[in-house]
């Protein structure tokens, strides 16, 4: 299943350098990118006639080539160089021509709030994280735990319910107890020990440590209490 | 900033401080946030190569929560790959 990429995802410099090309298409980690933002500083601004050509600098890898085309119809405005020093969001598509990538820009701002730097390094690891996960969960798995069957199958549940998004057994029978558990202040460490009686409590607070790094949960009123960050 | 020009001391998102140290001295007034690029030291100071300061002229950079993303970036490097 691959994500026709509509999307125009915020990425570092050195994961386009990194992004392996076939064909037509650009690929980060089976993630397929196309139009991508990048945040950086100008380290370079050449100015041709038909062209603006720049070199930014996310200090992830050396600086990227942007070109950005001039419109030679329309005077002012498109056509000002911004300085370099000065760091600016660039939106454009990523080009790769003799082995060497580039990008052409269809949006070049200076920021003029820096909080927008914070932001988009959270993004690039929120958006890649997500679509990611996108597409190595192909199918959900089937919410048919009741709490009564996990407890004397051990390892795996038998059939459809090998668990596809990348967690163990274990974290997929701690996380789909925490799902379905309806009171409002989530699962307690207790009741999942006593659900699961195959488990040892440290194997189940692992689970829970490595869901909650993960995103999957969160917990409530206190450290013994989550709850699944996917609501059903 | 030291009187030399020629050292100022940079406190971070979570208030602890570090040297900075220039090969040639400051021929300017700084104040407010800076970017840092350069080298850790054995004295564990920086080597500073080049900075640059930040806008914060429209609205203030929040340095602490800048701080806490930083973190995160260093926990998922297969998402934030430094080349």
């Amino acid at each position: 299943q691959r994500i026709r990429s509509q999307n125009i995802v915020p990425c570092t410099v050195s994961q386009l350098l990194a992004a392996e090309q076939v064909d037509e298409t650009f690929r980060i980690r089976d993630v397929e990118i196309s139009q991508v933002t990048i945040m950086g500083i100008i380290r370079h601004a050449e100015k041709a006639p038909t062209n603006i050509l720049y070199k930014v600098d996310d200090m992830t890898a050396a600086p990227m080539d942007v070109r950005q085309w001039v419109d030679t119809d329309e005077a002012g405005g498109e056509n000002v160089v911004v300085p370099p020093g000065t760091y600016v969001k660039v939106a454009g598509h990523l080009r790769s021509f003799q082995n060497k990538k580039s990008l052409v820009a269809f949006k070049i701002m200076p920021l003029e709030n820096m909080n927008e730097f914070t932001t988009h390094i959270l993004e690039i690891v929120n958006a890649h994280m997500i679509l990611r996960k996108n597409l190595m969960s192909a199918s959900r798995v089937p919410q048919s735990f009741s709490s009564a069957g996990i407890s004397d199958a051990g390892g795996y549940g038998g059939g459809g319910s090998l668990p596809v998004n990348g967690l163990t057994a274990h974290q997929s029978q701690v996380l789909n107890l925490i799902k379905n558990c309806p009171v409002p202040e989530g699962m307690s460490l207790q009741e999942l020990k006593l659900q699961l009686h195959n488990m040892s409590m440290s194997t189940i607070k692992q689970a829970v440590e490595f869901l909650s790094s993960e995103g999957h949960i969160y917990s409530t009123v206190d450290d013994d209490h989550y709850k699944s960050t996917d609501a059903e | 900033i030291h009187p030399t020009g020629k050292l100022f001391v940079l406190s971070d998102g979570e208030g602890k401080h570090t040297t900075v140290e220039l090969s040639e001295p400051l021929d300017e007034e700084i104040s407010g946030v800076l970017e840092v690029v350069g080298r850790v030291t054995n004295q564990a100071t920086i080597m500073c190569m080049s900075y640059v300061q930040f806008r914060e002229d429209k609205s203030p950079f929040d340095l602490e929560l800048y701080n806490e993303a930083i973190k995160i970036i260093h926990e998922f490097p297969e998402y934030f790959p430094f080349g």
